[in-house]
């Protein structure tokens, strides 16, 4: 399992996951999870919210999942859920896919015809994603 | 969590009271029940102390007792047993509802403003009954009896007796073992010995003479007599009493109609869950309040409201004035003070000796012995409790026991610190003797001990809890312990702001096996969350929409509405569309079985008109759902006004409004004026064209003026079209109106008996059933038929909606039952308006009238009909076709014109053609024109003036008028006329425009005049290509001058050539297999043709495919009388042996319409005259202009052909003309087509604004000047050997071809330097004067004779004399070399 979302005050751009079903479900993980981020960004001090690391690392380990958060300095903020039981991503990797994801949704950012806000449609997007989770999986 | 009433402290102080066990004697009981109350429940109201009560604890610090509250039971209590009290607390939870318009609180939360009830009554009202119905356990004291009241009433017959019956009864209970239930906190219980006396029946003499004997035999402290009753029960009633029991009866009494008959009809006595007993023995009098709630219906009771009402009726208390109130409540101080304190007090010293004289020996004993022997015993009962938590470890009496006890003590009378020391050392006991339930209740009590410290030497220890929390629930597998260790820690851990802890304690505490519990822990948590210094809103949400489905599992509707419908403000609108399409759907079908249809219509409404991501599956259970609830709905409420039904998505901005039937496209060989339907697609182009032409039309009607009041017709309204006025429709005549339907579900949805709603006249159409397909437009037309004149409002659709499931086994039945009727209404609104700096600033559209019609009276409607109209035409193709006019309507109509783009293409003929209506069939076979048999010959003549034709010199006839029989074309009348096309001259499809225009015979002041469009697209193919050159013949004035020029007599220079190539460039698709030049006519205002010159002579010029021919004309200047003239010189040659006459109808029609007299177009530059020229002359303009003229010729070249196409196996004969305007000589004109190939040659047409102002003619049009021609015999015989000289008279003809004068020198001196002359051997010589000088007046012809001299035989050149020409007045000479390049041979024989 593994899905990941770009959030931006709290409007999702971007939601894909894998499988399908129990969708629902994991969209309320995520969304709760917004909670813990925010907890986690203000935790920070104000002098040093410039030099935060933007990865924030495991927000909460559920029975099932593990949710994952990064919040770029622009207070984007992206989530990715992973099985619990799949070991093979650690926190390296998982560093790795945010910082891939960071990088092409600043493609997307860039791309003028790109109304700030709309979700995200972007096919270049879709396919770093798709391999991210090809990878995972 | 929530806000609550009591603060922590004194909730938990609550939470643990001393209990006191009621035992009562039937008389007693008689007594209170005349209030309708047992003893306890009499009591209850005053057993919380008003003052501070005192004692002192082991080390004689006294302690002070502030606010205790006491708990006053019948002995027969019983806790009920788990399902019941389930059912109890659901009951208790599901009563209590959140109060309309309840405070509630606005919590902003970064972007979320939510709005959350700030309490949570239901919780509170569940954990008091939970806390209250927590059975005594063996492993703790605090709600086990501490004391015993002993109530008999004074009306006895020997009171004492009565005492120590009950007294004797009390101990059977509490030692024979046969009653395991009222557990006893020591085995000598306080006796409270009460002597009940009714004051309005009593004696009160003998009452206190008992009182003393009790006195006597229990002491001071022991007993008490109360004085109860001081009135008989009717006679207060209509006193207003304070009534302190309401407000702990009625939350019995809510449970009584379950617990009642549950208690009678299982058999089980003795069960009440809470601490106020119902009396179930057979001598106890059935309880009023009881039975009064009996009556009502079994059900549950929606409201609080209804519950107190059914418990009003029974008053209590009504024997209780003011005073016995007060009686009560010193009683219970004076029992609490004298009696239970220091009895508490007593035991705590008495316990307390206890340990401490244990304390050394025993203690350290014990443990030692149980090193010693226990080693193997302790193992084996740890197992043994962990498999049977319930079992027993210690017998009642054991000293570990006895710590706990005292422990409990200290905590219910407040002296916690010491309580924490005892619960402490036990915990320790407990721990190392691995019994766990009983160190679990310690470290719990523990922990709240060391909260409820005051100062708080110490903190709290919250891991105690856990501890205990954890070992209740998985060792001792006691849900009900941990849950209230749960709750009671949450209240504590929220108490100090540690909102995150509480809730994850509480979230923990979520079971499966208990909903409600789970439901409302989750809530709790919810509430914690969003109480959180920083608000975690999204982790409320969550929870609260777990603690929804929790709530919905155990039955509770309205909670779980109320948490979906929480949790709903903070998903909505977020883009969530998954969650929040779940938690709608779940809101709409909780909202539905709580009849709340108007909710729960609106939150399915909400899923599925967003364009929402559910899959197709779940879209139709949402729709299926939705059109349940919305048919359950409308059946309920009967108005007459239909809802509105938010789908399919009707776009009212594209809604469309045709106003006129539809039309009949062809009727067997008719075919029917295109007109305007609602199949076109707007076209804004082409809409303007329209409004063009018909502005063109009605300013012809209104005699050239177009009226202010002018607005273009229009028939079918869009969004796009000028909707600012009322549109007019006519009486009788439909209104169309199209809707479009857009269904964004992926399922289908059919909709059926659409109808229109409307205001004003009654009569309505309904469409037929109709299936939108899921994500497609749809386009619903529906028609309206008004009857009376007036003002029409369409203001909605009402139509049926059901799934688009079309079950074929069960047919329209399915559809029947998931169908709904419903409305939606259509609101246009215009387009934004921007035109003045508010309308600017802000939003603001204009109106929009489409749907407003004005019906008018009636008018005439046309209908025109084609008939043998063709698509496909050869260019330049005449074809006769007929065109028919009907007047379907009752009116009259008149002022029938049309207008057209294409002036050119039709004709319906000029007026001074006869207009014998032939019928068309019989002009099948005939020739469009008209013609005249006459071989060959000379050109025949006519002179037409144009404006018979229709044509005025300003402007090209695009309107033209239809005559009509006597201007009228009545009710049903027909009028078929001819109609001449010919095919336009480029090739390609051409879309033809044609706009009937007509009027009503009576002017109404609404409708002013009709339109009727028609649209014929025509595909012209290539036929013929005519290129014309014109050059000026040099020998005309030459050897030919004897012959003909003698009979033109004083024409001056007026002849020349005209070649017409011919090519046949038809690319034969269309089966021409020839065509044939019939005649070639001239049309022009000063030439003529004159006669073909042609070596082909009579025959019909043949063209197969590619062929090219030639033609020869010579062409002449009209008379003198003719030209001057406006009127144009038609003549015609024919090749063949019919004339047709080019000057009358459908030929010179065409010709005039085709635009091609050339001088409109050339506007004022020839009409100016040479007159004008002369005195302008000194500007250089003036002189381009005359140079100009001398070379321009104005004529038109006419070719008429035959081709011949073979058809189906036919031949079919098509005639044609094709015009070219010669306008220059010796440029090469071409028909139309082939100007449009080279689009160069536009570029050299004379046009005077096309050159940039030049400021000198070119050399090229100035050597045109002057004509000069050489006259001189071919050949010349000359004996050279008798004489040497030869001498040739040579003639030279200098004309003046413009209209000015023009100074000439002739020079002969000039030897030819071009190179053709060089070759030419030999020479000769000019003889006599070598240079003339002269002047030429306009048009004037100068003949110059000169003198050649030739020394011998040869071929010579004459050409060698240079003429310079310039005109009069300016000085620039110009050397007109024109004639030079043609050699003028002459041959010298030596004879």
């Amino acid at each position: 399992f593994l899905i990941c979302v770009a959030i931006r005050a709290n409007y999702p751009l971007y939601i894909r996951s894998v499988p399908t079903q129990g969708e629902l479900k994991f969209h309320y993980t995520v969304h709760t999870s917004l909670d813990v981020v925010e907890e986690k960004i203000s935790g920070v001090g104000k002098a040093l919210a410039d030099q935060r690391e933007l990865y924030l690392g495991l927000l909460y380990p559920t029975e099932d999942y593990k949710v994952y958060g990064y919040v770029t300095n622009s207070k984007v903020k992206f989530v990715i859920v992973v099985d619990s039981s799949n070991t093979s991503l650690r926190d390296n990797e998982i560093r790795s896919m945010f910082r891939k994801l960071h990088n092409s949704f600043t493609d997307v950012m860039c791309n003028p015809f790109y109304n700030p806000g709309d979700p995200i449609q972007s096919k270049a997007f879709d396919s770093i994603v798709s391999t991210m989770m090809v990878q995972a999986c | 969590m929530a806000q609550c009433v009591q603060s922590v402290q004194e909730f938990i102080q609550d939470s643990f009271v001393p209990m006191v066990a009621v035992l009562c004697s039937e008389d007693a009981e008689r007594v209170t029940r005349k209030n309708s109350l047992s003893f306890p429940e009499l009591l209850r109201p005053f057993c919380r102390l008003t003052s501070e009560g005192h004692l002192r604890d082991p080390n004689n610090q006294v302690v002070v007792v502030k606010g205790l509250r006491i708990s006053v039971t019948g002995i027969n209590t019983r806790p009920p047993q788990t399902p019941e009290m389930h059912k109890l607390l659901s009951q208790a939870v599901s009563v209590c509802q959140p109060p309309e318009g309840s405070p509630a609180n606005v919590i902003t939360a970064g972007d979320y403003d939510l709005n959350i009830s700030a309490t949570t009554p239901w919780f509170e009202t569940y954990r008091e009954n939970f806390l209250q119905s927590m059975p005594a356990s063996e492993h703790e004291f605090l709600n086990h009896y501490l004391a015993c009241m002993l109530v008999v009433s004074s009306h006895e017959a020997v009171p004492t007796e009565q005492f120590l019956k009950l007294s004797q009864e009390q101990h059977r209970i509490q030692h024979s073992g046969e009653f395991t239930h009222p557990k006893w906190f020591n085995p000598n219980t306080l006796k409270y010995y009460v002597l009940l006396h009714d004051i309005s029946e009593g004696d009160e003499q003998r009452a206190e003479s008992v009182y003393e004997d009790m006195k006597q035999r229990y002491g001071t402290q022991g007993c008490y007599l109360l004085k109860i009753n001081s009135r008989s029960g009717s006679t207060g009633a209509d006193e207003q009493m304070p009534d302190p029991w309401s407000q702990y009866l009625h939350k019995t009494s809510i449970h009584s109609p379950v617990n009642v008959p549950l208690v009678f009809a299982d058999g089980v006595s003795e069960t009440h869950p809470l601490q106020l007993d119902q009396p179930t023995d057979a001598g106890y009098p059935s309880n009023n309040v009881s039975q009064s709630v009996n009556n009502v219906d079994v059900t549950r009771p929606e409201k609080q409201a209804s519950v107190t009402s059914h418990t009003t009726p029974t008053p209590r208390g009504t024997c209780l004035t003011l005073n016995d109130h007060d009686h009560i409540r010193q009683f219970i101080q004076e029992f609490t003070f004298r009696g239970l304190l220091p009895h508490i007090e007593k035991n705590i010293r008495q316990l307390n000796d206890q340990l401490v004289s244990r304390k050394g020996l025993s203690r350290s004993l014990f443990s030692a012995t149980k090193k010693l022997f226990g080693g193997g015993k302790v193992p084996e009962k740890s197992i043994a409790e962990l498999k049977n938590t319930a079992g027993l470890l210690y017998p009642s009496e054991a000293p570990e026991l006895q710590i706990r006890k005292m422990a409990d003590l200290c905590f219910l009378v407040q002296h916690y610190e010491l309580a924490y020391n005892c619960y402490h050392t036990a915990k320790k006991d407990f721990l190392s003797d691995q019994a766990m339930l009983y160190a679990a209740g310690a470290l719990e009590m523990a922990a709240v001990a060391a909260f409820l410290q005051s100062g708080a030497p110490r903190p709290y220890p919250a891991h105690y809890m856990d501890t205990a929390i954890q070992t209740y629930r998985d060792v001792c597998k006691n849900m009900l312990l941990a849950e209230r260790c749960c709750i009671l820690s949450a209240e504590i851990l929220k108490s100090q702001t540690k909102y995150s802890d509480a809730a994850t304690l509480l979230i923990k505490m979520t079971t499966e096996d208990s909903d409600l519990r789970s439901a409302l822990l989750l809530e709790q948590a919810a509430h914690c969350f969003i109480n959180m210094r920083s608000p975690m809103v999204r982790k409320f949400a969550f929870h609260m929409i777990l603690a929804g489905h929790r709530f919905s599992k155990a039955g509770q509707k309205r909670h779980a509405l109320r948490c979906y419908c929480q949790a709903l403000q903070v998903y909505k609108g977020k883009d969530w569309t998954l969650a929040e399409d779940h938690i709608n759907f779940t809101i709409g079908r909780q909202s539905f079985t709580l009849r709340q249809p108007e909710n729960a219509v609106a939150a399915f409404r909400h899923i599925l008109i967003n364009d929402s991501k559910q899959s197709a599956v779940q879209q139709a259970a949402f729709l299926r759902e939705y059109l349940y609830v919305y048919k359950s709905m409308s059946q309920l409420t009967s108005d007459s006004s239909l809802p509105q039904l938010p789908l399919p998505c009707l776009h009212s901005s594209q809604t469309r409004v045709f106003f006129g039937h539809e039309r009949r496209l062809a009727e067997g060989e008719k075919q029917a004026a295109t007109h305007v339907s609602l199949d076109q697609e707007f076209d804004r182009d082409l809409s303007q064209l329209w409004r063009e032409l018909e502005e063109q039309v009605v300013a012809v009607a209104n005699r050239g003026t177009v009226p202010i009041t002018f607005q273009p017709s229009q028939c079918c309204l869009n969004s796009q079209t000028d909707n600012l006025r009322y549109p007019l429709a006519v009486v009788e005549e439909p209104i169309i109106v199209e809707m479009v339907f857009r269904n964004l579900l992926k399922v289908p949805l059919a909709l059926s008996a659409l109808s229109l709603l409307w205001k004003f006249t009654p009569k309505d159409f309904s469409g037929p059933q109709v299936v939108c397909a899921p994500f497609f437009f749809y386009l619903a037309r529906l028609k309206l038929l008004p009857h009376k004149t007036g003002e029409l409002h369409v203001l909605g659709v009402v139509y049926n909606l059901g799934t688009g499931e079309v079950d074929n086994s069960e047919g329209s039945l399915a559809g029947d039952l998931m169908c709904v009727r419903g409305q939606q209404n259509l609101e246009i609104q215009g387009p934004r308006l921007n035109m003045t700096k508010e309308e600017k600033t802000s939003v603001k559209y204009g109106p929009d009238h489409r749907l407003d019609p004005i019906i008018t009276p009636p008018m005439p409607l046309l209908e025109v009909f084609f008939i043998n109209f063709p698509t496909g035409l050869l260019c330049g193709e005449i074809r006769k076709a007929w065109v028919e006019f009907v007047n379907v309507s009752a009116v009259p109509l008149t002022g029938l014109r049309v207008a057209s783009t294409h002036p050119e293409f039709f004709t319906f003929g000029s007026a001074t053609s006869d207009l014998t209506p032939v019928t068309p069939t019989a002009a099948e076979h005939c020739s469009a024109y008209k013609t005249v048999a006459m071989p060959p010959s000379v050109a025949t003549v006519s002179l037409v003036s144009p404006a018979a034709f229709g044509v005025t010199s300003s402007d090209r006839p695009i309107v033209a008028e239809i005559p009509l029989s006597q201007g009228v074309l009545g009710p049903g009348e027909a009028l078929q006329i001819p109609l001449w096309l010919r095919g336009p001259d480029r090739e390609g499809v051409h879309e033809i425009n044609f706009l009937f225009y007509y009027e009503s015979t009576e002017k109404t002041a609404k409708l002013s005049h009709r339109v009727l469009r028609h649209t014929a697209f025509i595909c012209a193919s290539r036929s013929l290509s005519v290129k014309a050159t014109a050059s000026r013949s040099n020998t005309l004035h030459g050897r030919e001058r004897e012959s003909e020029e003698r009979q033109e007599g004083e024409d001056k220079n007026g002849s020349m050539l005209v070649f017409v190539d011919v090519e046949n460039i038809n690319t034969s698709e269309a089966g021409v297999r020839e065509f044939h030049i019939v005649q070639v006519s001239s049309s022009s205002r000063q030439w003529r043709l004159h006669k073909c010159i042609n070596p082909v002579g009579d025959k019909d010029s043949k063209l197969a495919s590619r062929e090219r021919g030639k033609l020869c004309f010579k062409a002449t200047r009209c008379r003198a009388e003719e030209a001057t003239s406006e009127k144009y010189t038609f003549a015609d040659l024919n090749l063949g042996n019919e004339q047709i006459v080019s000057s009358t109808t459908p030929c010179a029609d065409f010709f005039f319409r085709s635009g091609l007299p050339s001088e409109p177009r050339r506007g004022g530059v020839s009409t100016g005259g040479a007159s004008q020229m002369r005195r302008q002359s000194g500007t250089d303009e003036g002189v381009t202009n005359i140079v100009k003229k001398c070379s321009e010729v104005e004529l038109d070249i006419i070719v008429l052909w035959k081709a011949y196409v073979v058809e189906d196996n036919k031949q079919l004969i098509l005639e044609g003309q094709l015009h070219v305007a010669l306008q220059t000589i010796g440029k090469e004109a071409c028909s139309l087509s082939q100007k449009e190939e080279a689009q160069e040659m536009v570029l050299l047409k004379f046009k005077p604004d096309v050159p940039p102002p030049v400021s000198k003619p070119s050399l090229e049009q100035l050597s045109h000047l002057i004509k000069t021609c050489l006259h001189y015999p071919e050949s010349y015989d000359h004996p050279f050997p008798q004489k040497s000289l030869c001498m040739v008279p040579v003639t030279l003809m200098l004309s003046n071809c413009s209209l000015a004068q023009v100074d000439v020198i002739v020079d002969l001196r000039h030897k030819t330097t071009s190179p053709e002359s060089l070759e030419v051997h030999g020479s000769f010589s000019w003889l006599g004067q070598t240079q003339y000088k002269l002047q030429l007046q306009a048009q004037e012809v100068y003949r110059l004779s000169l003198k050649a001299c030739f020394f011998q035989a040869g071929v010579y050149n004459l050409g060698t004399p240079r003429v310079f020409a310039k005109l009069a007045q300016t000085s620039a000479m110009c050397e007109t070399s024109q004639q030079s390049a043609m050699p003028a041979l002459i041959i010298i024989n030596s004879v």
